[in-house]
Formats: C-alpha cells, structure tokens, sequence
C-alpha cells in the first residue's frame, strides 16, 4: 500500500518537475520577446522624437512663408477676404436647377444600398 | 495495585506520546499551509503595490520635459545623438583607417585626424561628437576595429530663434540656464510632472501660452521695423487680456539657443522682461483710470493746458501742444502732459501712490521666465514725481509690466498676472484682481477705441479689427539727461474694441525719422503702423472675425488702389 503510494508520489514529482521546467522555459523566451520589444519601443520613441524635432525645424513659419512666397507667389491675407459660408452668394446652378439627378451612380444611390 | 498504577502511568505516557506526535503532525500542517497560502498569494493572485513601487522606481530618472507651444508645436526636444570615438591601439591599418573615416564623414579634417590618431599612448580619441544616426551608421558599417560611438542626450530647438528668449536654454549638462528652461529645473519641473499620467514612462511636455505663428509675424514685422527705422533693438508682446496668457514675446535682436557657444552679449537680453524703461505717455492711460476709478474725472470733464504747468523750477509742456482747454478724450487723443499731469494732482499724491501699488507698476513682476528687472522709481515721490509719473516720465517698468496693467484696465477691471504657460479662463478668474470699477474700464476702452479713430495711434486702425491703443514717445535718459534724438517709441493697444481680447504692445528703440514719415521719428510714424501690420496678420490666426463698416470698405478700397496705382 505504502509503496505504491510512493511510486505514484515520484511520478507525481518527475511531472512536476518537468511541468516546472517547460514553464521556466516558456517565461525566459517570454521574457527575451519583452526584452526586444521595450528596446524596439524605446528606439521607435526615440526615432518618433527625433522625426517630431525634425518636423517643427521644417515646418518652421519663416521658412513657410518664404517658400509660400518664392514658389506659389501666396500673398499677405486682406481682412475683407475673410468671409463665412453664409455670406456667400447663391449659386446659379443651384437656382436653375431644381430637379435632382436620378438613378444609379448618384449619392442618394449609394447610400441607400450602403444601408 | 502498585503494578496497576504503573500500567495506568504507562498508558498515560503512550497516550501522552501520540498527543505530541500529533501535535507535531498538526504544526507541520500549519507550517504547510501558510507557505501554500502565500505561494498562491503572490503568484496567482493580483500583486497590490506594484503600482506604486513602479513609479517610485521611474522618479529617480525624470527626463527634462520637451516645451511646446500652444499647439504642440516643437519649441525644445531632447534627442539621442551618437558620439564617436576610436581607441587608437586597436586600429591595424592607420592609413586605411583616416581615410575610410573622412570619406564617410567629410567634414572631419583627415590631416588633424591622422595627427590625433598617431598620437602615442592614446587609448581614447573623440572623432566627431553629437554626430547624425547616418553618419553614425555610415561609420559603424566600415567595419575598422577599435571605432565605436556612445549615446549621448542633446537638447535642440528646432524652431531655433524664433522663441529664444521665452524658451531660454541650458549648458552642456542640461541644466536650465535662461527662460522656461531654467523654470523646469525648479517649480516647473513638479509642474509637469504633475501633469504626466500616472504610470507613464516620459513627464508631459511643458506646454507654452506661445503660438509660433504669432510669434513669427511678430518677429518678421519688428525686425523690418528696425531695418526701416534704423533702429538700435525693437520688441512686442501679444497677451490674452482674459487669461494673462502671453501669446508671443518678441526682443530684437535676439539668439540662436543651437549655437555651441553660448555667450549671448548684453544687447541680445530680454528686452520685455530684463530691461526697464520709461514708457512715456503709454503710462497716461494708467493714470487716466485711476483719475476715472476715484471719481475726479468724468468725461466731460476739461482741463485747461494753455500754460506749461510749473512745479518749483521744472516746467511740464505739451508736445503737441493745443493752447486751449481740452475735454477729458481730447486729452487723451492730444496726448497732453499738461492735462494728465493736473488730473494725478487733482487725484493726490498719496492716492497716486497706492493705486500704482494696486496696480502693481512698483514691485518686481514675478513670472515663470526668471529674468525680470525691478522697475525704477523716483527716489522721492512728490509733487513733481506724482505729475510727471502721470505721463510716464521719472519711473520706469518692464514692457511687459506695463502691458499687463493695460490688460487690467481693459478687462472690465480684472487684472490677471501675466503667464507664458497654458491657462485657461476659469483658472484666471480665481487669479484676477479687480483693480478699477468695471464703468472705468468700460470708459477707457472708450478713450482707447477713439484714440485709434481719430487720435495718435490711427496707423493702427486696421479696418475690420476695431483697434484701439495709445502711443508714446519717450526721450531716452543719455549721460543724465534726456536726450531730444534718442527715442524710445512704443505703442500699447488691444483688439476687437468692442470686446477686447487681445493687447498687444510694440517698441522701437531709437527709431530714426525718415522722408516718407516727413522727419517725424515719434510713436505715430514707427511703432503704430509696425503694430498696425501685425494686427492685420495675426487676428484671422486669433480667431477674430472681422467686421466693417462702411467707412472700413472705403478705407479698404482706397488703399487697394493705392497699392495698384
């Protein structure tokens, strides 16, 4: 009685033990996977504020402004250029052409089959 | 019975034997569990001050936040940056070696190089510091032994002038030596830390009220002021009038923070904040609203400046001056000595004294950026001292100072001290102080609106913004005395009018006078339209929408026509 008790107790002990040993196993290469990403975390950061910097260097307003100016001729703002969607005129077309475009290929079309 | 006795001991003892075995049997089983119990609490069950030893951990190393402005824009950055160095006795081939290295970094001089590198009993040669990672990498890839690099922290500033004198900079160390910089290594840094998640790895950025868009226009236009003017130093700051935000800080001429050296001369200092001066008649629209706030003056009070005004020997005159008796706006419009000074005589000496204490014109202001000057007082405050501190003369203040006053005056009373970080306008009203009744504010944004209108600082009147400002024209104190040729031109203003928003203040140094300002070198012909200018290029990236009126549309046109013709 006692000794199969015992056998069943070294068995039980051998698979702990090689339960405990793949366990190990699988947590170092864990481990190792987390080691890697954090360093590539840490470089990605890294690049991404390098890149941030370089950014705001280039899209410094001076140099902006002269690029606007040399290459696409824009021009100061005048402050009665500034005008809102409602002060707008009303289109022509929108006055002449009541009925709306009907059938495939239309916007309506779409999102009815859309839904 | 003696035996009896004796077995009866005996089953005693055996008895007494199990117990103890048993009792063995049970300790151990205790001693069992609780190692079972805190194996299963601390592996399977949640850890509960993990928390808390993690960021006791990441204290120790709080990098130096990067400084943004308003809309996360990049004003200062922290990048890791490569370092390359060879160890000379490990290098086979020198010959090779010198060459491969100038070719892939072609500013090193191979002659110095080759001179370093065959220096006896070196075991450690700088090649280039702080070099590009392509570089770095360009260097790695040539294979030659005994070359390697080191990461090393570098602070840049990528928007390189243009914010120098608000974001300061720091020494080879990182340690802040000037402006916010120099904040973030004291109260600033438990600052932003503050605002950091908790748990999260990097401190937030340390954001500015600063909008680098402003802050260029800013830039651009007074420094084409100074060109045209021949002037010695200019400067200008935009404040949020509600929130004490300081939208842009200008002082001309100004630094590079990514230079290597840093030894910036006396001329390239803080003008708005280091430097004090006499702000002249700008002062007038303080000493307006005390005379106002005390009930002396109503507007439809006169003042009679026919006369210079005579205190003991000195005599105080009018510039424009009008001989005749002029109402409170036309005061104010005229810019008349004569009349501002007989307002704070009639206010009193002692009551002029504590409202420019209210006001705060006679301490240091204190902000995040270190560098502020004490403002210059007279040594004795009298009758005189009183008259001609009431147009600016005898006492002089940081720009700034001066500009934050205005933006109490303007603000229905409320006066917030001014902030070069974030601040939003519920936090300003805790901060406010209520320096004049609201009914005076609403008065002198009368005067201010009216001055632009029909008064000294027209130049300004961008139309579509509804400007409003006061102009002053200050001689500057040489060898003791005031000198006619040595200005100091400066204008203070603030828009829309009708609900102002923003104040803006604009300074030349020793603007000179032109032909086309038919030899005038005051405020009017130089520091007003600069303003002007920036006004017109900064309110649509404000957010102020414009509004005309007719006579605008006419101005408009008449300039469009102006410019074609």
């Amino acid at each position: 009685m006692l000794k199969y008790a015992n056998v069943t107790l070294v068995l039980l002990t051998l698979a702990t033990a090689s339960m405990l040993y793949n366990l190990e196993h699988t947590t170092r290469g864990e481990e190792r996977v987390i080691a890697k990403a954090t360093t590539q975390m840490v470089d990605t950061a890294e690049s991404i504020k390098l890149l941030k910097a370089e950014w705001s260097s280039l899209t410094r307003p001076e140099r902006i402004q002269l690029l606007a100016e040399q290459h696409l001729g824009m021009k100061q703002l005048d402050a009665d250029q500034i005008i809102t969607a409602t002060e707008l005129p009303v289109r022509l077309e929108a006055l002449t052409q009541t009925e709306k475009p009907k059938g495939k290929g239309t916007i309506e079309d779409l999102m009815k089959k859309m839904q | 019975m003696t035996m009896l006795a004796t077995k009866v001991i005996d089953r005693n003892r055996s008895l007494q034997g199990q117990n103890r075995i048993r009792l063995l049997g049970l300790a151990y089983v205790m001693f069992f569990c609780i190692i079972g119990a805190q194996l299963i609490r601390l592996t399977v069950l949640e850890p509960e001050e993990g928390e808390a030893k993690r960021i006791a951990r990441e204290a120790d190393r709080i990098p130096r936040p990067d400084i943004v402005d308003r809309n996360g824009v990049v004003l200062a950055t922290d990048v890791s940056v490569a370092s390359l160095f060879a160890d000379p006795r490990k290098i086979i081939d020198m010959e090779e070696a010198v060459e491969l290295i100038s070719t892939a970094l072609p500013d090193v001089d191979a002659k110095d190089l080759r001179k370093k590198l065959n220096a006896p009993g070196r075991a450690f040669v700088w090649i280039k510091r702080q070099v590009s990672p392509e570089e770095r990498d360009a260097v790695y890839n040539l294979g030659i032994p005994g070359l390697a690099y080191i990461n090393e922290r570098k602070r840049v500033y990528p928007q390189g002038r243009l914010a120098a004198h608000t974001v300061g900079y720091v020494d080879v160390d990182t340690k802040g030596i000037a402006g916010i910089e120099k904040y973030l290594d004291n109260a600033g840094a438990i600052y932003t830390a503050s605002l950091a998640e908790p748990g999260a790895p990097l401190s937030a950025p340390a954001q500015l009220a600063m909008d680098v868009q402003v802050q260029h226009v800013m830039v651009d236009e007074v420094s084409k002021a100074i060109t045209k003017f021949k002037a010695i130093a200019g400067g200008g700051i935009v404040m949020d009038i509600h929130t004490g935000e300081i939208i842009s800080l200008v002082s001309l001429p100004d630094f590079n923070p990514n230079a290597e050296s840093k030894n910036f001369g006396k001329d390239q200092t803080n003008r708005m904040l280091s430097g004090v001066y006499e702000l002249g008649s700008v002062i007038k629209a303080v000493t307006f609203a005390m005379a106002f706030d005390y009930g002396t003056i109503s507007m439809n009070s006169k003042y009679d400046t026919r006369f210079p005004l005579v205190i003991g020997s000195a005599r105080i005159n009018d510039f424009h001056a009008q001989r005749r008796v002029l109402t409170v706006p036309e005061i104010f419009t005229n810019s008349s000595n004569i009349g501002t000074a007989k307002m704070a005589l009639d206010v009193g000496l002692e009551n002029h004294h504590e409202f420019l204490e209210r006001v705060g014109l006679l301490d240091r202001l204190i902000t995040e950026v270190p560098e502020t000057a004490r403002p210059l007082l007279p040594k004795r405050w009298g009758k005189l001292a009183s008259a001609t501190a009431a147009f600016g003369h005898g006492f002089a203040v940081q720009p700034l100072q001066g500009l934050s006053v205005v933006t109490g005056i303007l603000n229905d009373g409320k006066m917030v001290p001014p902030t070069f970080m974030m601040r939003s306008v519920e936090e300003a009203d805790v901060l406010a102080k209520q320096i004049i009744k609201p009914n005076v504010s609403k008065n002198m944004q009368v005067l201010f609106r009216l001055n632009a209108t029909d008064g000294s600082a027209s130049k300004a009147d961008v139309p579509g913004y509804r400007v409003g400002g006061k102009t002053g024209t200050a001689e500057k104190v040489v060898r003791g005395r005031y000198s006619k040729d040595n200005r100091l031109s400066s204008f203070i203003g603030a828009f829309p009018m009708d609900n102002p928003r923003y104040a803006i203040l604009v300074m030349l140094d020793e603007p000179k006078a032109l032909p086309e300002t038919y030899g005038f070198a005051t405020a009017g012909w130089n520091a007003v339209p600069t303003a002007g200018k920036i006004i017109e290029r900064i309110a649509p990236i404000l957010g102020i929408k414009p509004v005309f009126t007719e006579a605008d549309r006419a101005k408009l046109d008449k300039l469009r026509k102006a410019k074609k013709g």
